[in-house]
């Protein structure tokens, strides 16, 4: 095991720069903790303050009342004026989060069956809004099933009938719910974050070790002894294996020291496992790099451009939902870009059947695919130098 | 005999680097291999060692044939190559402890070789540097302990002493000297002529690629009509006395310049006194007045008509 000790040896010399970015990732990840607890403080609060709305209604019925009573619930209404500047400004200024235009003719449609879609102008990415839009739905949904059902309803009994219904109604089961989605979408900007530090931990490391071992006067000295290319090879290949798996593992750990108090569940699992696929991409992309490059003093710039550049495109800092679709688009050919897509599906979930994780496992597959063509890159380049 | 090297042939695209190369060493020879710059001798040590494919040609070692996937032979060779070839991430010790657990498994006689072969390179007080810290000539020697630390039979040196300090030079010469006496069969390559008479038992002479002379010094500067060099310090010596100098029996060639006088003979005993007795006949006063051999360099002149370090 001479090979494979030495390979563990030349890393643990780098092990300071390693370390830089492991600090790198606590002190961010800190940072996002105290704030993500701060903003926690302020969803409690909102729960009993409830979501700010704006109802711009165009008549008045009994079923605009009842809506409205429905609505009354979970959030508090906030008058504007109709007008597009002051709507825009409410909105900028978190004045309101959402602001709801019930149109002339509403009622009638209802009373006739018609689909209705009610216009809407919201702040993206408010959990508070998800829990309108279900109420909203709820209501239109029922309301439709009833005139559906009952031949000549009223519209008073038919709000009546809503009232009943949507009192029954699982408000608390919602609450959870919505507690626990926040929860997830933490965990899920954490684990976002460990692809910068997992990638610039495996680039650097493996970078550096290909480097020492593309030496063409340590590759002769090593051919003289008596050590088979294979046996050789093999002590490699586990070295690698284990610094993967070994780097993957601390900063998994790390990452979930963070998100542990919000508990571990189905989604935590596909997140690790998830981290896990990305971090034989980024050996994938580290071995690459190790082939390419002739300097050792070049390796950290190029390592910086390219996990910065690759963080930067695919959602690692900023959310993917803040992205132009331009930036997406390039995105979709780098194996961050689809480690975040698949995080941000696992956040989501809450039934993990075949169908609902279908899109998960396939930005897994596409992740593995591209670890597959890097490392096959290395390959055929190392052979094209050999071969020179 | 240790090593047979047959007709060999290797080029690189189109240059010939080794063109029907032969050669053999013996067991316990100090086997020298010298030549100027570019005139193959890494190349043919690398195709000796199976790192390189070659065109043609038959090698054995031991007996062997030797290919890349002779590892009972390679077993017992121990190389230490032209480029300094160590770990800059291990230390001394680590370093020579990896290439001899290479060869040595076993942990605690590895340990043992490991501590020898430090000693043997004078490397001790460094043995926790990194090479980084070393100096040129340190790092050259530490390149050697890593090549030989495991005791193999036959030692394979190209150049170790390039670069090397005339004092570090005389060390690792030594040390080479020493390596042979207990028994290690030693092929060195180099293009200093004096390094190669020091220490090599038979020597060959190579120039692109081809062997143009090999035996032991003697045999070889036995091979020319050169003689001895004679150098003499003095004020004035007449054109006419330089020309009855050229004209006395065993005298190739005389020429003065910058008030020294340089005679050279063609072999043969005695042309110091029969320059002399002209010196007296003719009353002429000099001051210095020494006689040499020929060298290397000039066996290397004589067959090729070029200096053999530039
Ligand atoms: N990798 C290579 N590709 C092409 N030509 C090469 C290569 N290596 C060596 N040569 C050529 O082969 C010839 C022999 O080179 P080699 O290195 O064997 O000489 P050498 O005797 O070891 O010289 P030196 O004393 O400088 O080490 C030279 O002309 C050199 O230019
Ligand atoms: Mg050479």
């Amino acid at each position: 095991m001479q090979v494979f000790k030495l390979c563990l040896k030349i890393l643990k010399k780098n092990i300071l720069t390693l370390l830089i970015y492991v600090i790198v990732f606590l002190g961010v990840a800190a940072i996002m903790a105290s704030s993500s607890a701060s903003e926690q403080v302020k969803d409690a609060s909102f729960k009993q303050s409830k979501a700010n709305i704006a109802l711009l209604c165009e008549e008045n019925t009994p079923l605009t009342a009842g809506l409205k009573q429905e609505l009354a619930k979970i959030a508090h209404f906030v008058e504007l004026s109709d007008k597009t500047e002051a709507l825009q400004d409410a909105l900028y200024f978190r004045t309101v989060s959402y602001i709801l235009r019930i149109p002339k003719g509403f009622s009638e449609k209802i009373m006739n069956g018609e689909q209705i879609q009610l216009q809407k102008t919201v702040i993206p990415n408010s959990f508070s809004n998800a829990y309108i839009d279900l109420t909203i739905d709820q209501y239109l949904n029922s309301a439709r099933l009833y005139v559906e059902q009952i031949e000549d309803i009223s519209q008073e009994s038919l709000v009546q009938y809503l009232k009943q219904d949507l009192a029954a109604n699982t408000a608390i089961e919602l609450k959870i719910n919505e507690k626990q989605a926040a929860h997830q979408s933490i965990s899920n900007y954490f684990f976002n974050y460990l692809a910068f530090s997992i990638l610039s931990i495996l680039i650097l490391g493996l970078s550096t070790l290909m480097l020492v071992f593309n030496n063409q006067d340590l590759q002769r000295r090593n051919a003289c002894a008596p050590l088979s290319t294979t046996n050789f090879n093999r002590q490699f290949v586990l070295a690698v294996l284990v610094f993967t798996v070994l780097s993957w593992l601390i900063m998994a750990v790390l990452c979930l020291s963070f998100t542990l108090k919000y508990g571990i569940n189905i989604n935590t699992l596909y997140l690790l496992l998830n981290s896990l696929v990305f971090a034989t991409c980024a050996a994938s992309i580290g071995y690459l790099i190790g082939n390419l490059v002739k300097s050792p003093n070049a390796i950290p710039a190029i390592s910086n451009v390219i996990t910065l550049g690759l963080s930067f495109i695919s959602g690692v800092f900023v959310p993917i939902e803040l992205l132009g679709s331009t930036v997406l688009k390039c995105a979709s050919f780098t194996p961050t870009y689809w480690f975040v897509i698949a995080n941000n599906h696992i956040a989501s979930l809450t039934n993990f059947n075949y169908t609902n994780l279908q899109p998960v496992l396939a930005s897994m597959l596409i992740q593995i695919g591209f670890a597959i063509a890097f490392f096959a890159a290395a390959l055929v380049l190392g052979k094209h130098r050999r071969l020179q | 005999m240790i090593v047979s090297v047959k007709n060999l042939v290797k080029r690189y695209d189109d240059i010939l680097a080794l063109d029907h190369l032969s050669l053999t060493v013996n067991d316990g020879e100090i086997f020298g291999l010298l030549g100027p710059n570019g005139s193959g001798k890494t190349t043919a040590i690398n195709c000796i060692l199976s790192l390189l494919k070659y065109d043609k040609g038959e090698i054995e070692i031991f007996g062997q044939s030797m290919r890349p996937e002779a590892y009972d032979v390679k077993r017992n060779i121990g190389v230490v190559m032209q480029n300094v070839a160590v770990y800059n991430e291990l230390t001394v010790q680590e370093n020579i402890d990896y290439f001899c657990g290479l060869y040595v498994p076993d942990k605690r006689l590895r340990k043992e070789l490991v501590t020898e072969a430090i000693d043997f390179v004078g490397l001790h007080e460094f043995s926790s540097y990194y090479p980084k810290k070393l100096s040129g000539g340190l790092l050259r020697r530490l390149n050697i302990a890593c090549g030989i630390a495991h005791k193999p039979k036959l030692i394979i040196l190209d150049e170790p002493t390039v670069a090397v300090d005339p004092q570090s030079r005389n060390k690792i010469l030594e040390g080479i000297l020493e390596l042979n006496k207990k028994g290690a069969t030693i092929i060195y390559t180099s293009h200093y002529m004096e390094e190669v008479e020091q220490i090599c038992s038979r020597i060959m002479i190579i120039d692109k690629g081809r062997a143009i002379a090999t035996g032991t010094k003697e045999e070889l500067k036995a091979m020319i009509t050169m003689g001895e060099k004679i150098t003499v310090e003095s004020q004035r010596i007449t054109e006419t006395q330089l020309n009855q100098l050229r004209r006395l029996p065993s005298i190739v060639s005389a020429d003065y310049k910058n008030k020294l006088l340089i005679i050279k003979s063609s072999k043969g005993s005695n042309n110091l006194e029969t320059v002399l007795e002209f010196f007296k006949t003719e009353n002429i006063q000099f001051g210095k007045i020494y006689s040499e051999l020929p060298t290397l360099n000039d066996v290397f002149l004589e067959i090729t008509g070029k200096q053999l370090r530039d």
